[in-house]
């Protein structure tokens, strides 16, 4: 059983999932995800370090972060993604990169930063883990729901005509722009707070926050647990985050098997975990539970 | 032109040199799958690191075997070629677990980037547990230079010899190549397969074989480039190799995904560009590569020397 603290961990890598999954649904292969993620935590450490906290921290700071990382995020990302959406398939994956980089770069080299050890001390507003897996899992939860709602509406299913034809989508009059810029920016929101939820639990933040390696897991997060759902993502951050502290017995080979299940994963498992035929036997399964 | 300008463009043309052999390991593949191995970086760590023990250098005392090193102690070049060859034999490898599963099934070639990834993870996990994480030197002396001044003086610029040997194979490798893709029936016959797969097959091109010959030598070029890197700088650590195969990446775009002459113009570019920056701003070199490709990629998505992309309905 996990204790609580990987608890808080996988919900903040769910969190990732969908980030991840948010443009994908739209047909957009983004890794952008890391880059705001570290904008998030970089600015939840800076406010929460520069106003004098006395190592600890109200719950409504912490919102009041997470409120400012939203709206940097939103503003950073709609300023990237209007030129980077232009792009398809894997130039798009490139220039994501790219920005992955250039962030890292910039938070390892501003000189207010912390440089390569980062910043320290970060306060906390909980003193248990317990506060943190209620504030990450009630923002699952809200986002659960929220990608529920967003799968019948208008925009999810723009998103998802996009994902199938963008042409075609453009050509029954939908403003296919606007929707790939919506789902790009609501992904950098949730990266966004879910570093200000990462930087107070992890209590110190530096640039590998937000570095390539985070693009690779995020990413397989979603091909894992499945793309085609937004529960996919979901159980993929859960169980991958959970898979290295499971395999922490083995040692140094932990990481090589975690590369092995990256592997060999999309091999054996081509539409993930979480597949639309297991979705549909589930509610089959619930439709007669209904009905009897 | 002043020594001291003469002396930066020779140092910026020997690391663009090292960047164009990574960035044509991608465009091999690039043009004839379509698909971005990233894997490469891993394959630049593992040619360094062979070449290293190839050379006899003893695994340092954090590596799973302290101390022990090979019977033999090749002379630097032959074990660079060997290093080569061994990093190409593992490329075929990686094709065959990451890259051909999916594409018998014609899987989205997406899950070859994260499959490839996957590879490259294991590659450098398995160095790092073989050899520690921590750097290492070759040995003094080691390409037979010793006969050689540390540094020659060319037009009143002093540079250091390594570096011109750099600049030597990798321009030699590239040049070998570009040959090769031009004259040779091989070549000719990977040119075709890149332009058209389908037809080539019609042609009586057995394009699985040319597929694992684009992944055999793309795998050769990051062995060559991580056993000059060694030798130039030193291996930093088994993860060494996957900031020059992200570098890579930035050049291949620059010049433009699928393009020989572009990947090699780009990787000299590339090497200017950061032998230009000023040393006390030399923490933001890492980001110039990145922020040049995001540049190219929106004002000119096709790349310096790329064809222009037609979207047929």
């Amino acid at each position: 059983m996990p204790d609580n603290g990987l608890l808080v961990q996988m919900i903040l890598g769910a969190l990732l999932g969908l980030s991840v999954y948010l443009p994908m649904a739209a047909g957009q292969l983004s890794l952008a995800t890391p880059a705001f993620y570290a904008v998030g935590g970089t600015l939840a450490a800076l406010m929460a370090t520069h106003a004098d906290h006395q190592g600890t921290i109200s719950l409504g700071a912490v919102l009041w972060e997470m409120v400012v990382a939203g709206a940097l995020t939103a503003a950073l990302a709609t300023l990237v993604g209007l030129p980077v959406l232009r792009l398809r398939g894997i130039y798009l994956a490139i220039a994501t990169i790219a920005l992955v980089e250039i962030v890292r770069v910039a938070i390892l080299n501003l000189p207010f930063t912390g440089g390569a050890t980062g910043i320290f001390g970060i306060p906390q507003p909980f003193h248990h883990p317990l506060g943190y897996i209620t504030l990450s899992g009630g923002l699952l939860a809200l986002c659960g729901w929220a990608f529920q709602r967003l799968e019948t509406s208008r925009l999810g299913r723009a998103m998802a005509a996009i994902r199938d034809d963008e042409l075609a989508t453009r050509c029954m009059g939908i403003n296919t722009t606007r929707v790939k810029l919506s789902a790009f920016v609501a992904s950098a929101v949730l990266a966004g707070v879910t570093g200000v939820i990462a930087a107070h639990y992890l209590n110190t933040w530096n640039a590998r926050q937000g570095s390539f390696d985070v693009a690779i897991t995020t990413l397989a997060f979603v091909i894992l647990g499945g793309s085609r759902s937004w529960l996919g993502p979901v159980i993929g951050g859960l169980l991958l985050t959970a898979l290295p502290e499971l395999l922490r017995p083995v040692g140094d080979l932990r990481l090589v098997l975690f590369g092995l299940v990256i592997l060999l994963g999309p091999v054996f498992f081509p539409q993930g975990l979480i597949t639309p035929a297991l979705l549909e036997k589930l509610g089959r399964w619930k439709l007669r539970r209904l009905k009897p | 032109m002043s020594a001291a300008l003469l002396q930066i463009l020779l140092n910026g043309a020997a690391s663009g040199g090292v960047y164009a052999l990574v960035a044509l390991g991608y465009t091999l593949i690039f043009s004839v799958l379509g698909v971005i191995n990233f894997a490469q970086g891993a394959l630049f760590s593992l040619g360094g690191y062979l070449t290293f023990l190839l050379m006899g250098g003893r695994i340092g005392v954090n590596g799973a075997l302290p101390g022990w090193h090979l019977p033999v102690a090749l002379p630097f070049w032959m074990a660079l070629l060997l290093a080569a060859i061994g990093a190409g034999v593992v490329a075929l490898l990686v094709e065959r677990v990451a890259f051909a599963p999916l594409r018998r099934r014609g899987a989205d070639p997406l899950l070859s980037l994260i499959t490839s990834l996957g590879a490259g993870v294991v590659l450098v996990n398995l160095l790092q547990i073989l050899m520690g994480a921590e750097g290492y030197a070759f040995p003094a002396g080691a390409a037979a230079l010793e006969g050689l001044p540390e540094a020659l003086l060319i037009g009143g610029a002093r540079i250091r010899t390594v570096q011109v040997v750099l600049l030597l194979i990798s321009a030699g490798a590239v040049a070998a190549l570009t040959v090769w893709l031009e004259r040779s029936r091989t070549g000719q016959a990977m040119r075709a397969v890149a332009e058209d797969p389908t037809a080539a097959r019609l042609m009586g091109i057995h394009s699985g074989a040319i597929v694992r010959l684009a992944f055999l030598l793309s795998g050769m070029l990051a062995g060559l480039g991580g056993g000059l890197i060694g030798l130039s700088v030193s291996l930093a650590g088994p993860y060494f190799g996957i900031s020059f195969g992200l570098k890579g990446l930035a050049v291949l775009v620059l010049g433009g995904l699928g393009s020989v002459p572009g990947a090699i113009a780009g990787g000299l570019l590339m090497g200017l560009a950061e032998a230009l920056i000023p040393s006390a701003a030399s923490g933001w070199r890492d980001a110039l590569a990145f922020a040049v490709l995001f540049a190219v990629l929106v004002l000119r998505p096709s790349g310096l020397l790329g064809r222009r992309l037609q979207e047929k309905v």
